[in-house]
């Protein structure tokens, strides 16, 4: 594959790649998130009681692929990011760019191990036991992804794509 | 209903499945945080040369940077599913007194903490050595 393309193209296929799937993940989440903050109580015809009104359990087993994906993806584009982006932003005094780098890849390990009960809860939705769980775990995970999501944006803006 | 779509409903319905998924999602940031403290992480990774080795390995020249957290990641997941595997074999009358608030308590309670194992790159932000 680095014999077709340069190694700077290989690496932003897969940023993009992780961009992707993390732009699925955040849209999903934020929906089921909405959905169980604000429940729709009446049908309405506006744009955020649309956006909170879709059938939330239809996204969770796409949301722990996509979240198992974006966190392997990440992984993998992980050692680069150690030697080419971290050691100059280290060199540049970033430390505050770098400390929340760590911070996120602490939070997503910790969101990767709440998709075992998160499935389980939503599987079983018609459970009325596990409302206030599955709303837990659900917000605490949407909030994580936009933090995620985030950090991993403006640090792409630090020394990311094309630098 | 296709195959798939039966297992992952049996599974749903198993309560076998559902001792191990709240424990191990309990147990999950629990240990990999003490694991993150204790610096104990399943093997160590050094990018620059593709190396990858058991346990800790720091402080090395000549070899660049060492990574820590995939080791850390994976001895969180082997400690959870153990922990997760022993609750399928407890009664459910005892899996089932599980608050099953702490799914989302104790990742909000993990993050001061986290925050606070990056001292040192806060402290370097505040020019703090």
């Amino acid at each position: 594959m680095r014999d077709i393309i340069s190694t700077n193209a290989f690496w932003t296929i897969w940023l993009f790649i992780h961009l992707i799937l993390a732009l699925g993940l955040i849209g999903a989440l934020t929906h089921q998130a909405m959905a169980v903050a604000f429940p729709v109580r009446q049908p309405s015809t506006g744009i955020v009681t649309r956006f909170r009104a879709v059938s939330a359990a239809g996204y969770t087993t796409a949301v722990c692929v996509l979240w198992v994906l974006t966190y392997f993806v990440g992984a993998f584009i992980y050692t680069k990011y150690r030697i080419y982006i971290r050691v100059p932003l280290e060199a540049g005094r970033y430390y505050k760019t770098g400390g929340f780098f760590d911070f996120k890849e602490h939070v997503s390990s910790i969101g990767l191990v709440l998709l075992p009960a998160y499935w389980y809860l939503w599987k079983n939705a018609q459970n009325p036991q596990y409302d206030n769980a599955r709303k837990g775990v659900t917000i605490v995970l949407a909030l994580m992804c936009w933090f995620l999501f985030l950090v991993g944006h403006f640090l792409n803006n630090t020394r990311g794509f094309g630098s | 209903m296709s195959t798939t779509a039966q297992s992952s409903s049996s599974l749903a319905s198993s309560s076998k499945f559902k001792a191990f998924a709240i424990v191990f999602s309990i147990a999950g940031p629990v240990a990999y945080c003490v694991i993150q403290y204790l610096n104990w992480p399943l093997v160590t990774f050094w990018p620059a040369t593709n190396r990858l080795v058991w346990g800790y390995e720091g402080g090395l020249t000549g070899q660049g940077p060492n990574m820590l957290w995939y080791g850390w990641t994976l001895n969180a997941l082997i400690i959870a599913a153990v922990l997760g595997i022993i609750a399928m074999l407890l009664p459910a009358r005892i899996t089932d007194k599980i608050p099953l608030s702490l799914l989302w308590i104790l990742p909000i309670l993990s993050i001061p903490y986290v925050v606070y194992s990056l001292m040192p790159w806060w402290n370097l932000a505040a020019g703090v050595h």
